[in-house]
């Protein structure tokens, strides 16, 4: 057993004490300054959270999803070799003090079973993953890191000294530098992470803890128009600074590049980059100003292209709300009044006439029935059908309600129904949203169950006003209506379509919303040849209208609109089933000019659309 | 610098127009009231034009109508930036250009304004005209069509669109009056603060009624819409000699 003489002591202690230090200011520094973000961490549902970490961090289900299976083991391999190699500091240290925590017995058969195997793990799995970065080279990654060399440097290392000292390979002197050299690495962790991503090993089991459940997770912003100065200049003050959460969000980011490997608008050539415009811009700001009013920092020509799909969100692996277009955007346009003139005109339709066109009427509305007390449902149209935003869906509505009769479900609509706010919400104009909002409130808290065809609405009316209301309705969406007609035997439907079909799932209805199955039991019960396209379920691709993009005149280079109907028809589907107005209308768009001459065109429906035709009755 | 923007109240685009029981009239109980698509951009150019000016400057946001149709206009015109409004209440329904330019004309002689903005014309009624009226009431110097304004100490350079792709750039010395013409710039949208603001700004209203109309409506109807549709059948020869008589004796266009 190794001898320390008091001298190596005294250096032992000051040299772990000054990386202790350090590593305990920088984590304070960055505690400061998320703890003056604005609104609070809630650890409400407890067991879920647990339940959540237990999933993310010891199952590595998100590190390890999609196509990083084998870089998610890998990774797993090294997070475990921290972990058992915890007690193997302890000891390793504690020897130095002539503390040791382990006697020669439990040294001996810890290394044989836990130490020894995990060191073997840890070294193949720091070194595959320094292949996949240096070698490979994913695009997501980026560019060098030089931290991360130093990372597998220090790994190896580590592992390679701690084999030597297990296996008694050298003795005296060299076997005191094996020694100090394992202890130099260890030190040297404590000064690297905390400066770097590999802060994330630290962070994320809490960040994933502390993530709030909502997708996104956007405050409410209440305007009171009869605020006094100072209470207005708060409320501009706040739209500047990010959330306590947010803020954890951006010391704990790993730099891996999912969020914009996902993105529909980098996919598309636009250039958003969400790793960088939601995240890692804003580090250095909030390092210099010591807080977290960098809201200004976000690329805002960047923010305008984001879809708010969710996809960048879905898939983090240290648990961030990535996307911030809804922050920069609220500053855009509440504080500074700078909005593109496109989504002018449709917010003024909003303000002026309650619905995204601009329309003094509606045919649709007037063909339904009106709803009164006496009826199950709100049909709750929605400005895309109310207004025959695409012609053609106009008679996905009338399959819907063909259903609804089919069932004997009765329903009406409101003639006094307002647009739901969405795009108003998504643009940042939170006070054209209010305004619609208040009146659509006023109506629905007289009713009880809502149903529309539009997953925007059902997000607004049921999700997002919530943080401003008190709500006394329930909203589901069509698809969620139909599922449980089937279940309950109200509806019979004959497996008549007999191509092959599948389902694009709309972010709104598969991420916001978490409602992947419903649709799905529909169209299965419908079409015996369903398939899955490539991205499903809450990993879907944006069909590229969402955050208000729908009215985005000038598209520019960018082929985000046009990605998933591309997917689609890569397929060689017959019939692609989709939930929602938005997608529906983007897929008709798209597919007709991107088929191929001599190919036949791909058939778009609504779930109503592939229910309706196979009504047994 | 005082820069005075004209600006009107006109019936939304998507507006359901129908003729009231008058005949002479729209009936504007069931009409949306919107800023003309034009004066938004003068707007916009006189708050530029403001705000990169040295030394005080003012601009005062005017309409004249009246007081249901107009209220949105002022308070969407102090919402964006400008400083004050002046409401020339006006109930009448004329729409004579002459009539309405002698009532801005003398409500705004005392106000010695630097520069008058207008919209190139009304969505509305399209005469074109109130800008250079007013702007000669006035003994001021006048330009149409404006696409670009460059201010030089007390004159403007104005680059005017002409037919087939010309311009003209000409320079006016103060005060002068310019009607913009739409896509001058992009306007901007009003800021909580500006819209919070808006309600403590100065608002002068100044009664008025025109003294004489050169002009005033017969009669006000909406077109109708025919589809009258003829469908020609028989051989190549007699189809020919069909169409030719429709297009030498019905059309008259051979």
């Amino acid at each position: 057993m190794l001898q320390f003489s008091f001298l190596e002591q005294i250096a032992l202690a000051i040299f772990l004490l000054s990386g202790i230090s350090f590593f305990l200011y920088h984590l304070l520094l960055r505690l400061k300054i998320i703890l003056k973000g604005k609104s609070n961490f809630s650890i409400d549902e407890l067991p879920k959270r647990l339940k959540r970490v237990f999933d993310e961090v010891i199952l590595h289900k998100k590190v390890a999803s999609g196509g990083r299976k084998s870089a998610g083991i890998l990774h797993a391999f090294v997070m475990y070799g921290f972990i058992f190699f915890g007690l193997i500091t302890i000891n390793h240290f504690g020897m130095a003090f002539g503390l040791p925590i382990f006697n020669d017995t439990i040294r001996y058969y810890y290394f044989l079973f836990i130490g020894g195997p995990w060191a073997i793990l840890c070294s193949l799995g720091i070194l595959g993953l320094a292949y996949r970065r240096f070698v490979l080279k994913p695009k997501a990654l980026g560019k060098f890191s030089s931290t991360s060399a130093l990372v597998s440097v220090f790994i190896v290392t580590l592992m390679t000294t701690y084999f030597i000292d297990e296996l008694h390979i050298l003795s005296g002197a060299s076997e005191k530098f094996n020694w100090w050299l394992h202890s130099g690495v260890i030190g040297g962790f404590l000064f690297l992470i905390p400066q770097s991503k590999h802060m994330h090993l630290v962070l994320s089991p809490f960040n994933i803890f502390l993530r709030p459940f909502q997708v996104p997770s956007h405050g409410a912003i209440p305007i009171d128009m009869e605020a006094s100065e100072e209470e207005l200049d708060n409320l501009l003050l706040d739209l500047s600074r990010l959330s306590k959460d947010q803020a954890l969000d951006i010391f704990t980011c790993v730099e891996c590049g999912r969020c914009t490997d996902v993105c529909p608008a980098n996919r598309g050539g636009g250039i958003l980059d969400p790793k960088y415009h939601f995240i890692l811009d804003l580090k250095n700001p909030m390092l210099e100003s010591g807080d977290a009013n960098v809201v200004d920092k976000i690329n805002v020509e960047a923010g305008w292209e984001c879809t708010t799909c969710q996809a960048c969100t879905e898939v983090c692996p240290v648990g961030n709300h990535v996307e911030k277009a809804d922050e920069i955007r609220s500053f855009q346009v509440l504080a500074e009044g700078d909005v593109p003139q496109e989504y002018q005109k449709l917010l003024r339709n909003l303000q002026e006439t309650g619905n995204t066109e601009g329309s003094s009427s509606s045919e649709l509305l007037n063909e339904l029935p009106v709803y009164s007390a006496d009826k199950e449902l709100v049909l709750w149209l929605g400005c895309f059908a109310k207004h025959a935003m695409d012609p053609n869906f106009v008679g996905s509505v009338r399959n819907f309600v063909k259903i609804l009769d089919s069932a004997g479900v009765t329903y009406g609509v409101l003639s006094n129904e307002q647009c739901s706010g969405d795009p108003a919400n998504k643009l940042g104009d939170k006070l054209t949203y209010q305004l619609l909002m208040d009146q659509n409130v006023e109506e629905l808290n007289k009713v009880k169950n809502v149903t529309t065809m539009c997953p925007h609405c059902v997000v607004n009316l049921q999700k997002e006003y919530k943080k401003y209301h008190e709500i006394k309705y329930e909203v589901k969406h069509h698809t969620q209506v139909i599922s449980e007609l089937l279940e309950e035997g109200r509806i019979d439907i004959n497996p008549g379509s007999l191509e092959k079909v599948t389902y694009h799932d709309p972010c709104n209805l598969s991420r916001t919303l978490d409602e992947v199955s419903a649709p799905r039991n529909a169209i299965k019960a419908a079409a015996p040849e369903f398939f899955e396209l490539e991205e499903s379920g809450k990993e879907t691709l944006c069909c590229g209208a969402g955050g208000a993009l729908w009215w985005k005149k000038d598209s520019g280079e960018g082929r985000t609109h046009l990605l998933r109907a591309e997917q689609v028809i890569e397929s060689q589907t017959d019939t692609v089933v989709t939930g929602c107005n938005f997608c529906y209308g983007m897929m008709n768009q798209g597919i007709g000019p991107l088929t191929p001459a001599g190919q036949e065109e791909i058939k778009v429906k609504d779930v109503a659309d592939i229910v309706a035709d196979n009504l047994n009755n | 610098m005082k820069i005075a923007v004209l600006t009107k109240a006109i019936p939304s685009y998507e507006s359901s127009i129908r003729v009231d029981s008058s005949g002479k009239w729209i009936d504007e109980t069931v009409v949306n009231y919107v800023v003309n698509e034009s004066d938004a951009y003068a707007l916009e150019e006189a708050l530029q034009i403001k705000e990169s000016a040295s030394g005080d400057s003012e601009v005062v946001v005017v309409t004249l109508g009246s007081e249901a149709n107009t209220s949105k206009v002022i308070k969407d015109g102090l919402a964006k930036g400008a400083d004050r409004g002046i409401f020339i209440k006006n109930e009448s329904t004329t729409t004579d250009p002459l009539a309405i330019s002698k009532l801005f004309a003398d409500n705004l002689k005392s106000e010695n304004f630097d520069l008058i903005f207008s919209g190139l014309q009304s969505d509305d009624m399209g005469s074109g005209q109130t800008g250079v009226l007013v702007g000669e009431m006035l003994d001021m110097s006048t330009a149409t069509l404006a696409i670009e304004t460059k201010v030089d100490g007390d004159k403007i350079k104005v680059k005017r669109e002409l037919e087939s792709g010309w311009f003209q750039w000409v320079t006016l010395p103060f005060p002068s009056s310019i009607s913009i013409q739409s896509g001058i710039n992009e306007p901007r949208y009003p800021s909580l603060k500006g819209i919070m603001g808006a309600k403590r700004k100065e608002l002068n209203v100044l009664e008025s009624s025109p003294e004489s109309q050169t002009q005033s409506f017969v009669n006000l109807f909406v077109p109708t819409n025919e589809k009258v549709t003829e469908k020609i059948v028989g051989d190549t020869e007699s189809i020919v000699a069909k169409i030719m008589d429709i297009l030498k004796n019905k059309l008259k266009v051979i």
